[in-house]
């Protein structure tokens, strides 16, 4: 079974592209337009892989090593999130919260790069993303906390298994989980209604602002690692707060099914939402996280379990 | 008397010495190295009494006369306060010699190391009050020999003020717990009684909380560390605030006897108000300093979170958590004290090189001081809470505590610790977003003012002591699994450990933190990307401003950076904002924008205090007439009142 997980586990590096590319094929499709197709981002990859990367004056190694180091951040958090409650023996742990760091020790990076190259739109990007990360961090452990629960640990794992079965769907804190996880997704695909991915309007970008000056293989590492934040997040949501049961085989059938009903779900909002106005973005985290609290307050007090 | 005694007991002699020689002409950077050489004899006792697990010296009582000795949680600050001393005084030697006040202010920091050492030995209440009286004065008379401008004067007093208000309450709890012979005895003091015990709970945690920084008694930090030498910044901001820490403990974990519960969830409420304040507060300062002091507010806080979590397992009977938990906030501690020293020393560097540390006008620097820039810049990701560095491994340990502490029931508690959680939870994030800005402002871009083009790095000792603190994050970061296990034990009730040693952090209930593997993990891949990546570059090209050329007034500022945040946080913040345009026949020629956010707390709390007080005395000076008749009336008045409370016997 490990050894599945593993090789599903290490699929994932090639698999991730294919997720943002599919919500955009669908995308387009409930859109009435024809649109790009699923693999565009392995076409979009190889282009910029033949391309030469750019070297900025004045800049520092902040700005060199931040595109490596950020793919290097979601290569670790591929090894931890399990698949199907297993995972391959990489020693790195499964831990939720560990999961919270590598995901900051990225957006560091970016922001940081950001400051190196003083591009004004690459730093007001990054002021929002950092900006809203506060308010997503909070949620985005309240969240965790909800699928730790029922499990008594925040071994990844663990929480996947005791999230499995019809049972914990009696719960009402299951659901504020679900609905809290949701908007996680949201905010860390870069989605609307928080972002746009498509946008190709500088003053309006979050997460794609940062990358504006990057090229080539840089740019590359930057774009996959996009793919693998949503691959970390759709498998993550589908595992924790999806259902599923039986063994190992069927786990791994109802977690395709999860990933492919949330990209599914991020298509749908994409078509029907309109972007927020960014300061408008704390406040529906925070009704996210008042969710969440209550969920923990139902799930501790006894309400349906 | 055993090796261990005369190690302990020559450590503070050489010390001693060291100071003396610091003080004559021509003896200060001896000095300082010999200071050096004591603090590490008494770390090294510190760090054998630690591992050891056996007191060494006097056992604490509740008698006036003198006593000194260890035990392994002295022995603990004792290490870490070595640990941050050393690189500091070697620093020293390099920074102080140039500075004003020289030779003074090298004999005050021997005397100050000395008095946190005897707050940390002292088994008695007379020299553990002696001693903490100390270590509040000697750094305000050393920051008063080295600057003589009024605001530092103002800064100083407001400093000496807060914290003996607030110190008095370290005076009435140690008082208390002596009279009722509680030194060392936590069943005397739950034999008197809940009234004496919350009397005492409630004293020290108002007492030392002033000195840690707990907000809302935390006004004095941000004036006082700023204005201090760096050297001595460091100490402070690293050690000063833990001893009133290492108080805390003393007193509310081991010797008011049982902990009540209410305890637990104020140290919560206290945690999160400073970190969450303290970390909000410091994104909107301009000047690194000040910044840094802020951020030790939220670092006492995030130690408090800690210490909070430890007494509600406590309570629920949940003895490994409890021991996790304390043992979170000490590493905590450890990596607060290292880190904060290494910025505030990396702040001073910069000073130096620079001359001024205004964060809109520095840039550049980690290309032009690659060795004290790199360490900076180690010190910021570490308190940043950013894997692999030490920040991170604390900070992931008070995360599980709290996320455990609101796995179980009563609701009330759980739902403290899921709010506390997420309080932490956004306390890291804003504390990411404030050395993003940091980093950015100070290491990366171009230079922002001509200075800044031309520093270079410092002499070899000062950066020597920031390079052996940075080895020291990344450390400690990749290994903290060796520590933490011999912390669990210090935690009260607990005898031994409960957690096997491994590097990285493994606990139950847990996915495990193996920090050194990811550690590895992350520095390979990187590498191994990077080689993937080519040498492949395109000629070097300046950055796309809209074709326009880069020109250093359209950088972003500290102001620009955090302005989505001060929108969103308006209600809370309240900045204020001033702009003048300067028109001449309708066109404009200039136009100046000045802006700041004040504390919230300052106006709230403390204006409306001064004003009563001030006001109070205007009062009471009216009694001061200057008329020899009417001070003759009061005397009249004080002698008929007292033969008429003698008359009806309220004398006795």
């Amino acid at each position: 079974m490990n050894t599945l997980a593993t090789i599903v586990q290490i699929a994932g590096v090639a698999l991730a592209p294919l997720l943002p590319g599919s919500i955009q094929a669908l995308k387009a499709r409930l859109q009435g337009r024809r649109g790009p197709s699923a693999v565009q981002p392995y076409r979009t990859l190889r282009r910029l892989w033949h391309k030469s990367a750019v070297d900025l004056e004045g800049t520092s190694v902040i700005y060199w090593i931040a595109p490596p180091l950020v793919a290097a951040c979601m290569l670790a958090t591929l090894a931890i999130v399990p698949v199907g409650g297993h995972a391959g023996p990489f020693g790195l742990g499964n831990d939720a919260l560990v999961l919270v760091g590598l995901l900051a020790l990225a957006r560091f990076a970016l922001a940081a790069a950001a400051w190196d190259t003083g591009n004004g739109f690459s730093l007001m990007a990054a002021a929002r993303d950092l900006m809203i990360s506060v308010f997503g961090e909070a949620l985005l452990v309240l969240a965790l906390l909800l699928a730790a629960l029922p499990a008594h640990s925040t071994d990844l794992r663990a929480m996947s298994v005791a999230a499995a079965g019809g049972h914990i769907w009696s719960a009402p804190a299951h659901w504020c989980g679900a609905l809290a996880f949701m908007l996680v997704i949201l905010l860390e695909t870069g989605r609307q209604p928080i972002d746009n991915p498509d946008t190709h309007l500088e003053l309006t970008m979050i997460h794609e602002g940062p990358l504006l000056e990057y090229g080539g293989r840089d740019l590359a590492f930057l774009q996959w690692a996009a793919g693998a934040r949503h691959w970390v997040m759709l498998i993550l949501g589908a595992e924790l707060f999806l259902p599923h049961w039986g063994g190992f085989a069927a786990s791994l059938g109802l977690l395709l099914a999860g990933v492919t009903f949330l990209c599914g779900s991020l298509a749908l909002i994409e078509t029907t939402q309109a972007k927020l106005r960014i300061l408008r973005v704390p406040a529906l985290l925070g009704v996210g996280c008042a969710i969440a609290l209550a969920g923990a307050g139902m799930w501790v007090g006894g309400v349906g379990t | 008397m055993g090796t261990l005694d005369a190690v302990a007991l020559a450590g503070a002699a050489t010390v001693a010495l060291g100071g003396l020689l610091a003080a004559i002409g021509g003896g200060l950077r001896a000095g300082l190295a010999v200071q050096a050489a004591g603090m590490t004899l008494l770390g090294a006792a510190g760090l054998a009494v630690l591992t050891g697990g056996d007191a060494l010296g006097a056992a604490f009582r509740s008698t006036i006369g003198p006593a000194l000795g260890l035990d392994p949680l002295s022995g603990f600050f004792l290490a870490v306060l070595a640990l941050t001393a050393v690189p500091t005084l070697v620093f020293a030697r390099d920074y102080l010699p140039t500075s004003p006040g020289a030779r003074a202010v090298g004999a005050l920091t021997a005397a100050f190391l000395l008095a946190l050492v005897g707050v940390l030995a002292a088994r008695d209440v007379t020299s553990f009050l002696a001693f903490w009286e100390l270590m509040t004065l000697l750094p305000a008379a050393a920051i008063l020999v080295a600057r003589r401008d009024q605001a530092v004067r103002s800064a100083v007093y407001a400093y000496l003020a807060i914290t003996h208000l607030g110190g008095a309450g370290v005076w009435i709890a140690l008082l208390a717990l002596a009279h009722h012979g509680a030194l060392g005895d936590p069943s005397a003091l739950a034999a008197a009684g809940t009234g004496a015990q919350t009397v005492v709970a409630l004293a020290a945690l108002i007492g030392f909380g002033t000195k840690a920084g707990f907000i809302p008694l935390h006004a004095w930090l941000p004036r006082a560390h700023p204005v201090a030498p760096a050297h001595l910044s460091a100490l402070m901001s690293g050690m000063m605030i833990k001893v009133a820490l290492y108080g805390l403990i003393r007193v509310e974990f081991q010797w008011i006897g049982a902990t009540p519960r209410w305890l637990g969830l104020a140290l919560l409420a206290i945690g999160l108000l400073s970190s969450l304040g303290g970390v909000l507060w410091a994104l909107v300062q301009h000047e690194l300093k000040r910044l840094l002091a802020y951020h030790s507010i939220e670092n006492v806080g995030i130690i408090a979170l800690g210490l909070g979590a430890s007494l509600l397992f406590a309570d629920a009977g949940q003895r490994t958590w409890a021991a996790i938990a304390f043992a979170a906030a000490l590493l905590h501690v450890a990596n607060h004290a290292i880190f904060k020293a290494l910025l505030f020393l990396g702040a001073g560097t910069l000073e130096r090189a620079v001359g001024g540390l205004d964060l809109d006008h520095l840039g550049g620097l980690l290309r032009r001081m690659p060795w004290a820039g790199g360490a900076f810049l180690v010190g910021s990701m570490a308190i940043a809470g950013l894997p692999p560095l030490n920040g991170f491994a604390s900070e992931w340990l008070v995360l599980q505590s709290l996320l455990h502490v609101a796995l179980h029931r009563p609701l009330g508690v759980a739902l403290a610790g899921a709010v506390a959680l997420a309080g932490l939870a956004m306390t890291a994030a804003l504390a990411l977003l404030c050395f993003t800005k940091v980093v950015g402002l100070v290491l990366l871009g171009p230079p922002r003012r001509a200075e800044c083009a031309q520093a270079v790095d410092p002499p070899m000792g000062m950066r020597a002591g920031m390079v052996a603190l940075a080895a020291m994050c990344i450390a400690l970061g990749l290994v903290p699994g060796l520590v933490v296990p011999t912390l669990t034990g210090l935690a009260p009730g607990v005898h031994g450990t409960v957690l096997a040693r491994h590097a990285g952090l493994v606990l139950p209930g847990t996915g495990s933190f193996p920090s050194l593997a990811l550690g590895l993990a992350l520095a390979v891949l990187t590498t191994a990307l990077i080689g993937v990546r080519g040498k492949r570059r395109a000629a070097r090209s300046p950055t796309w401003v809209c074709g326009q050329p880069v020109a250093g007034a359209l950088g972003w500022t500290s102001a620009g950076f955090t302005k989505p945040l001060r929108l969103v946080l308006e209600a809370l913040l309240r900045p204020h904002r001033a702009i003048e345009v300067e028109r001449d026949g309708g066109m404009v020629q200039s136009i100046t924008y000045t802006g700041h956010v004040p504390s919230l707390l300052d106006a709230a709390l403390y204006e409306p205090a001064v004003r009563t007080g001030l006001r109070a005395a205007a009062v009471a000076r009216r009694l001061q007439s200057g008329n020899v008749r009417t001070y003759a009336a009061y005397l009249l008045g004080l002698v008929i009142g007292l033969l008429v409370l003698a008359h009806t016997g309220a004398l006795g």
